[in-house]
């Protein structure tokens, strides 16, 4: 196994019951995430691309197979131990960014760190790192409501980064914004891969989203159809 | 010595209540040092309950008005259950008419009976002037023309200077109260017709200290007697009640048979109602109820020994179906809905907030802290409200009301005790934990790919 993996899903399938039908989600499917890399997830809504995604996070389990991010087997973790290793290894970034609307701008970002032992001062430090990184240094007092989406999604990826995860998976970051601010919130996790070195596993339908990202994979049918490392899969997209 | 003091010191006295209080204050201390570490969680939860502050309050108000209802009704199950408990020492004992109640004994046994009926050596005797009281109970109304609830005094007829010594609840009042009550006691051997009266019974019929009025008897037909109110009671179980020198009543009657030498006053034979007795142990009890039922002079009408406690009991009988619904019916109830009431609000505010519960979880929250978190907010509203709710009620019931007035026995009023105010908490913590613990474990299995499956 590469150094280099960090992401490493193998015979992966997940099944659903409906009554006396069985639907596999995803069957046995196989793939290697670089450190470092941006992904893109791409495919038909129904392929499977949301339940890899949250496999992958350790939000789900699957049916069969493992999966291994960084050094740990998360596919065999119970759910108190994932959520532990979430905390520390993972940063999510949601299409509806969810934030806590009770919560100011800071005490959103700050939530992650509650967790972790932690003084008041170092999480300020912290915190204010990360507001500072996404721009929103001036909005730490703000309440959700009193924040534009763009802004809301700027707080969600510094809630994402705040505990400095190896891993960032993201579901469809942009797609409840405009186009500027889709193209702002590309950037930043653009910044997050290249200067930070951050793995970013992005689900996306948005061709010129998956276009920033290094590598796509598309899915169907709960199977992993393409993958552009080995097909020149986006380069007619790009030009788009 | 004042409240607190008495209270502390019956605190270092129980074992048990002494070690809680340590927990207590452990846990407060424990509460302070790691406050910082989980003020966020409380800041979380304020505001979670912030957000929909009608529902909160609602709920709140619903809890503070449970919570003042369960206190008045566990304030009259606490002192009954209190003067019904059977005392190890130092314990009070009820003679009366065995097979009649009430009680009417002839005057003739009060001698005897005071003092225990000792008749040979070895015997226990009782020492009358300070351990035993007699009771009779005279009846009287200020306006014989218009006897209504609020023209009637019931007088405690006794020897004045044994009211402090041997009356029940005396323990609640202060020095400088119990200094002034023996200087009324005092004025009241010197003239037989002066009276103590409640403030409350004095309000109900209009009098005040310093007026004379004339009772016309409604048992004593024909004693009637011509007093001077010279003062009240402090504030508290006796509001409603009245003493009357012992001597001016006996005398009465007994003027009232030389006056009327062939036909004596149908009370003269059964005019004594109660004697009381105080002893040591269990053991005197047990040796001064054999002396005394054992005696041939109290055979008609024959008499029974009781404990207070069992005597009261006895007393209590007539209300027993009353009380068991207090007690097992409407207690239960009450706690059930306030149970039901926090349930419903907590599933609510889960049920709304189940996206942002699988957030947390997605952040790293653990089904445990979003368990706690849950908890937390249904016992913050419970506790805050039975604690504001026990507060209110215990001042208010206790300063400007002047106690419950649900006359049971010899009760005409009961005070809610200082124990009270730890018993809305109390009540509120425990069924805001009951009450949430579904909600809570639903909160806690929220399954984060199904929510945000529904999302997208």
């Amino acid at each position: 196994m590469s150094e280099n993996i960090i992401v490493r899903v193998e015979n992966l399938t997940k099944s659903f019951s409906r009554g006396s039908e069985k639907i596999d989600v995803l069957e046995e499917l196989t793939l290697e995430v670089e450190s470092g890399e941006f992904l893109a997830l791409m495919g038909p809504s129904g392929s499977g691309k949301t339940t890899l995604l949250n496999i992958i996070a350790g939000l789900d389990t699957p049916t069969s197979g493992t999966v291994t991010v960084g050094k740990n087997l998360i596919s065999k973790m119970s759910e108190s131990m994932l959520a532990s290793w979430r905390t520390r290894h993972v940063g999510f970034v949601f299409q509806f960014y969810h934030l806590l609307p009770v919560l100011t701008a800071y005490e959103n970002v700050e939530l992650p760190l509650l967790l972790l032992p932690m003084t008041r001062a170092q999480r300020k430090v912290q915190v204010m790192n990360v507001l500072d990184l996404v721009g929103l240094s001036g909005r730490i007092n703000h309440i959700p409501g009193q924040l534009s989406g763009g802004q809301q999604q700027r707080v969600g990826i510094a809630r994402a980064i705040v505990t400095d995860p190896e891993l960032i998976v993201a579901d469809e970051p942009t797609g409840d914004l405009d186009s500027k601010s889709a193209d702002e919130i590309l950037d930043l996790m653009g910044v997050l891969q290249k200067t930070l070195g951050k793995t970013i596993i992005m689900v996306t339908h948005d061709p010129r989203s998956a276009a920033r990202a290094q590598r796509v994979l598309q899915l169907e049918k709960g199977k992993l159809v393409k993958d552009s490392r080995n097909f020149s899969y986006v380069t007619g997209i790009a030009g788009n | 010595m004042n409240n607190i003091e008495k209270y502390l010191l019956e605190l270092l006295d129980s074992p048990l209540q002494l070690g809680a209080l340590i927990l207590g204050m452990i846990a407060f201390l424990a509460i302070i040092v790691f406050a910082n570490s989980y003020l966020f969680y409380f800041r979380l939860m304020f505001l979670n309950l912030r957000r929909n502050i009608i529902r909160t309050s609602l709920t709140a108000i619903a809890s503070i008005v449970l919570v003042f209802v369960i206190t008045l009704v566990w304030t009259v199950l606490w002192f009954l259950n209190l003067v019904t408990s059977e005392k190890a020492k130092d314990f009070k004992a009820i003679i009366t008419e065995k097979w009649q109640i009430p009680s009417q004994m002839p005057y003739a046994y009060e001698a005897s009976l005071s003092e225990g009926a000792p008749s040979q050596e070895g015997d226990y005797k009782i020492d009358k002037s300070i351990d035993a009281m007699t009771w009779q109970f005279y009846g009287a109304t200020i306006d014989p023309e218009k006897k209504t609830r609020d023209n009637i005094i019931f007088f405690f007829s006794m020897e004045p200077m044994k009211m402090t010594k041997m009356m029940d609840g005396m323990e609640e009042y202060s020095a400088s109260q119990l200094d002034q009550l023996n200087k009324l006691c005092e004025e009241m051997v010197k003239d037989k017709r002066k009276i103590i009266v409640g403030t409350e019974r004095l309000q109900a019929i209009n009098k005040k200290v310093g007026e004379r009025i004339k009772l016309t008897s409604f048992n004593y037909k024909g004693i009637d007697l011509e007093v001077e109110i010279i003062g009240s009671f402090p504030e508290g179980r006796y509001n409603q009640s009245a003493i009357l020198n012992r001597d001016y009543l006996n005398d009465s009657l007994d003027d009232y048979n030389r006056k009327n030498p062939n036909s004596k006053h149908p009370m003269s034979n059964r005019n004594l109602n109660l004697v009381w007795i105080r002893v040591p142990d269990k053991d005197v009890f047990q040796k001064v109820e054999r002396q005394i039922t054992d005696s041939p002079s109290f055979t008609s009408p024959a008499v029974k020994v009781e404990t207070a406690s069992s005597g009261i009991s006895t007393f209590l009988d007539a209300y027993r179906d009353l009380l068991w619904g207090l007690r097992w019916i409407l207690a239960p109830f009450i706690l059930a809905t306030m149970a039901l009431i926090i349930a419903v609000a907590i599933s609510i505010s889960v049920r709304e907030r189940r996206k942002e519960i699988a957030v947390m979880k997605v952040i790293g929250f653990t089904p445990m802290q979003i368990l706690f978190l849950v908890l937390g907010e249904a016992v913050m509203v419970g506790g805050f409200s039975g604690l504001i709710s026990s507060v209110a009620t215990t001042m208010v019931i206790n300063n400007v009301v002047g106690g419950i007035k649900f006359p049971i026995a010899f009760f005409p009023v009961f005070m809610i005790p200082i124990d009270a105010i730890w018993w809305g908490p109390a009540i509120g913590i425990s069924t805001a934990l009951g009450g949430s613990l579904l909600p809570s474990l639903s909160a806690c299995r929220v399954k984060v790919s199904e929510v945000f499956a529904r999302t997208s």
